[in-house]
């Protein structure tokens, strides 16, 4: 079993004690609370702990010995009502202060316990002595305070705490859950309190912070939203890009062979050469049609020689642009950066694109969230896209050309 | 702790409290022991630091009992000095008596100078009742108790102090303080003058300790009021049978009480018969007694003559006279010794009964004397100076 006391109720009984001429007592007021403490270790299931906690909220002083009990010590409940009030319930114990007298109960005290106990009926009521010892030239005054439990056989005495009574220096301040019964805070609080309480009794702040918590937590939820279907889009983009690459692959082979065959053929048949551009065209072209853009230096040539390929698409006013790729323009909005950016994101690329990418990746990073957005914004539906990549370039996407920016770079 | 004397707590108590302290100080004998009174230490005050002048109300009281002393506080507050006080009963803490059998305490009135008197000495007999009720731990010490309350001569002056359980070994122990009921009244009253101290009440009690429940253990002592101790002969009178293993109390008491009275009837008795024999020696000698002690009767000297041979004749009478023989000393009024004093011999043995009355015993004295006497010439002559 706890017990403890209020500071102010401490110093306040201290007060009303000390400044008597004799012997002084009153009544203690306040709960006793149960607590359960549920300890659970690696040795055993669980252990439950009870404890009973004493709280002492107040206090009612007696003005004078002897007002609510006769010489034999029988106590007279109508004093007694008279003394408490409507206060009764609330009462928890009672106490005593005398000077220079030993920490024991005496003959008189013990018979009104008992007689309190029974007719207020709290099985477990305790007494709170005070002895005030002083040294004979009186230097030195001691206040000694002891809890009793007197309905008890054994363990008698409950140490009293006083919170924040001692070193706060290396301790927190400890707030106690003694319920503020002064009215005159009441009314104040009252008062002031629509300034920062809304009318749940909640603090305005509080509202407010969680609101703004809210907003944060459903944008989040949003972005979370469109970053699965953007990195859904870029997953199939790069299934897209790794599949015509490993076409390219296989076109450059096969291209790679029939011009050792061609030539070998030239060889042998010098003359016959009319047979060389269409043969050359049928795979060249075929070559052009799976991925002009990606390669530029087999584009090269291709595009001089079949300029028809790019006619539905290319703008006949900018043959330089659709013949040759601005080198300078990765990196900006008229470069096939995005087919870049993406073969170089997923680290899949080829070492050609590689080394057209080099010295360029920072920007190309800046540009791939850009580039992501646009085509996002844009609502570019894969296959488009896809058409987009394969028959233009990227500044014919863009008429303009230099003009629009992307709204990342 | 010093006790206070009396005249120091009176003067240091609160005036209004004088008077109740001055019964209890002055007057205070309660229970058997009466000639220890009671003490008082530990005066403090109830009162701020800041009051002048005395105004002590609270103290501890010493109170003999069962050959124990209790120590008792009592606290009054002297600013309010019609309240009746409060008791802490020290170490008893199981000892709370009931409040309405303290008739001075529910009216109490702290006009009557006595009532604290009254009071300490109701509670003295609420705790008698509580030791007594601590001893149906034992059933044989029980019973020793019932078997005393029922006789008469010591069921009502017993006190009884039940102590505490050893916790480690689980021991009982006990005193019985009883009042023995023996009559001094007649003792010859120059015994009992001789003592510096007021003498008080003249008391005898025997104390009997049992150290352990089954009773095997067990001392009991023997006090007398210091008067009656000087009467009897000193402390060899209070040599008293060692208790029977086995026996009890009611068997006990009797004894040491029929011990005691025979001790008093031979002092009284020794006393009349040392007068019976003194008076016989000055009807026989006559003229020839020079000086006698008329108040004890213990010392006789004579003058006698034979044969134109003075000589003096001191006889010493024992306190266990006629028990004990009385002893003659003949002394030659001419010879002296080398150390100067008068030639003398003494004579322990000599014809002599207990059974004789003081004439007989004058009449057989002076038979020897004739018969010693020549002998008692020849030595003088041969070992003294003139």
């Amino acid at each position: 079993m706890a017990a403890s006391i209020s500071g102010y109720t401490f110093s306040s009984v201290c007060y009303h004690s000390a400044n008597s001429n004799s012997d002084h007592e009153g009544f203690l007021l306040g709960e006793v609370r149960q607590e359960e403490t549920l300890s659970i270790s690696d040795s055993h299931i669980g252990s439950a702990e009870f404890l009973s906690v004493i709280e002492v909220h107040n206090h009612e002083p007696c003005a004078q010995l002897f007002s609510f009990y006769d010489y034999a010590g029988n106590v007279n409940e109508e004093n007694l009502n008279r003394i408490l009030k409507d206060r009764r319930k609330n009462v928890i114990g009672w106490y005593r202060f005398r000077r220079n007298t030993q920490q024991q109960m005496s003959f008189r005290e013990q018979v009104i316990h008992k007689q309190l106990t029974h007719i207020l009926g709290i099985p477990d009521l305790v007494f709170l002595l005070f002895s005030f010892i002083s040294t004979a030239n009186s230097s030195t005054h001691a206040l000694e305070y002891v809890l009793f439990r007197p309905n008890r056989k054994y363990n008698q005495r409950i140490s009293l705490s006083i919170p924040n009574l001692g070193n706060t220096s290396q301790q927190e301040y400890k707030v106690s859950s003694v319920p503020n019964t002064s009215k005159n805070y009441a009314s104040v609080i009252k008062e002031h309190g629509t300034e920062f309480f809304d009318k749940d009794g909640v603090m305005k702040d509080i509202r407010a912070i969680f609101q703004v918590y809210s907003a944060l937590q459903e944008r989040v939820q949003a972005v979370c939203c469109e970053v699965d279907q953007s990195e859904r889009v870029r997953e199939k983009i790069q299934e897209e890009v790794n599949k015509l690459k490993e076409e390219i692959a296989l076109r450059k082979r096969n291209s790679a062979e029939e011009e050792r065959r061609l030539q070998e053929a030239a060889a042998v048949t010098l003359p016959d050469n009319s047979a060389l551009p269409d043969s050359k065209h049928s795979s060249l072209t075929q070559v052009v049609l799976s991925g002009p853009s990606v390669e530029p230096s087999v584009e090269r040539p291709v595009n001089s020689s079949s300029p028809p390929i790019y006619s539905s698409t290319l703008p006949p006013d900018s043959p330089s642009a659709i013949l040759l790729p601005r080198p300078q323009a990765v990196g900006s909005p008229g470069h096939p950066s995005p087919i870049l950016g993406l073969g170089n994101g997923d680290g899949s690329s080829s070492d050609s694109l590689n080394r057209q990418a080099t010295g360029q990746e920072d920007q190309e990073d800046d540009e791939d969230s850009s580039e992501y957005e646009n085509l996002v914004s844009e609502q570019l539906q894969p296959p488009s896209l896809t058409e987009t990549v394969t028959l233009g370039r990227p500044a014919t996407l863009w008429p303009d050309g230099d003009a629009h920016s992307p709204p990342g770079s | 702790m010093n006790s206070l004397s009396p005249e120091v707590a009176l003067s240091r108590i609160s005036p209004e409290l004088r008077p109740l302290l001055c019964s209890v100080v002055r007057n205070g004998r309660i229970g058997l022991d009466s000639s220890s009174c009671l003490r008082i230490t530990d005066l403090k005050s109830g009162c701020t630091s800041l009051m002048p002048g005395p105004c002590c109300d609270r103290f501890k009281l010493h109170i003999p009992y069962a050959g124990e002393t209790l120590k008792w506080d009592i606290i009054f507050n002297a600013k309010e000095p019609e309240l009746p006080p409060d008791f802490i009963f020290g170490e008893d803490a199981d000892f709370l008596p009931e409040p309405s059998e303290l008739p001075h305490l529910v009216s109490w009135d702290a006009g009557k100078p006595e009532c604290l008197l009254q009071l300490v000495k109701e509670l003295l007999q609420q705790y008698h009742q509580y030791q007594c009720q601590r001893l149906r731990d034992s059933s044989r010490l029980l019973f020793e108790y019932d078997s005393l309350l029922n006789d008469p001569n010591y069921g009502r002056s017993m006190e009884i102090y039940a102590g505490l359980k050893n916790s480690w070994t689980g021991e009982f122990s006990a005193r019985f303080l009883l009042k023995l009921p023996v009559d001094f009244n007649n003792i010859p009253i120059y015994l009992l003058k001789d003592t510096a101290l007021d003498p008080g009440e003249d008391v005898a009690l025997l104390s009997v300790s049992f150290e352990d429940a089954e009773a095997t253990q067990v001392f009991p002592k023997l006090y007398l009021s210091p008067s009656i101790e000087h009467a009897l002969g000193g402390s060899s009178a209070l040599h008293i049978p060692a208790f029977p293993s086995g026996g009890c109390l009611i068997d006990y008491v009797p004894q040491v009480c029929q011990l005691l009275t025979n001790k008093v009837q031979y002092v009284i008795q020794g006393y009349h018969k040392r007068r019976e024999y003194i008076a016989a020696f000055l009807s026989h000698f006559g003229m020839g007694v020079v000086e006698y002690d008329a108040v004890g009767f213990t010392k006789l000297t004579l003058l006698l003559m034979w044969k134109d041979f003075c000589f003096l004749v001191h006889v010493d009478l024992p306190l266990y006279f006629p028990r004990d023989q009385p002893t003659l000393t003949f002394q030659s009024i001419y010879h002296f010794t080398s150390s100067g004093q008068l030639y003398s011999q003494v004579q322990k043995s000599y014809p002599y009964s207990p059974r004789w009355d003081g004439n007989e015993m004058a009449k057989r004295a002076k038979a020897y004397f004739k018969s010693f006497i020549p002998q008692f010439q020849e030595g003088a002559f041969a070992n003294g100076k003139l």
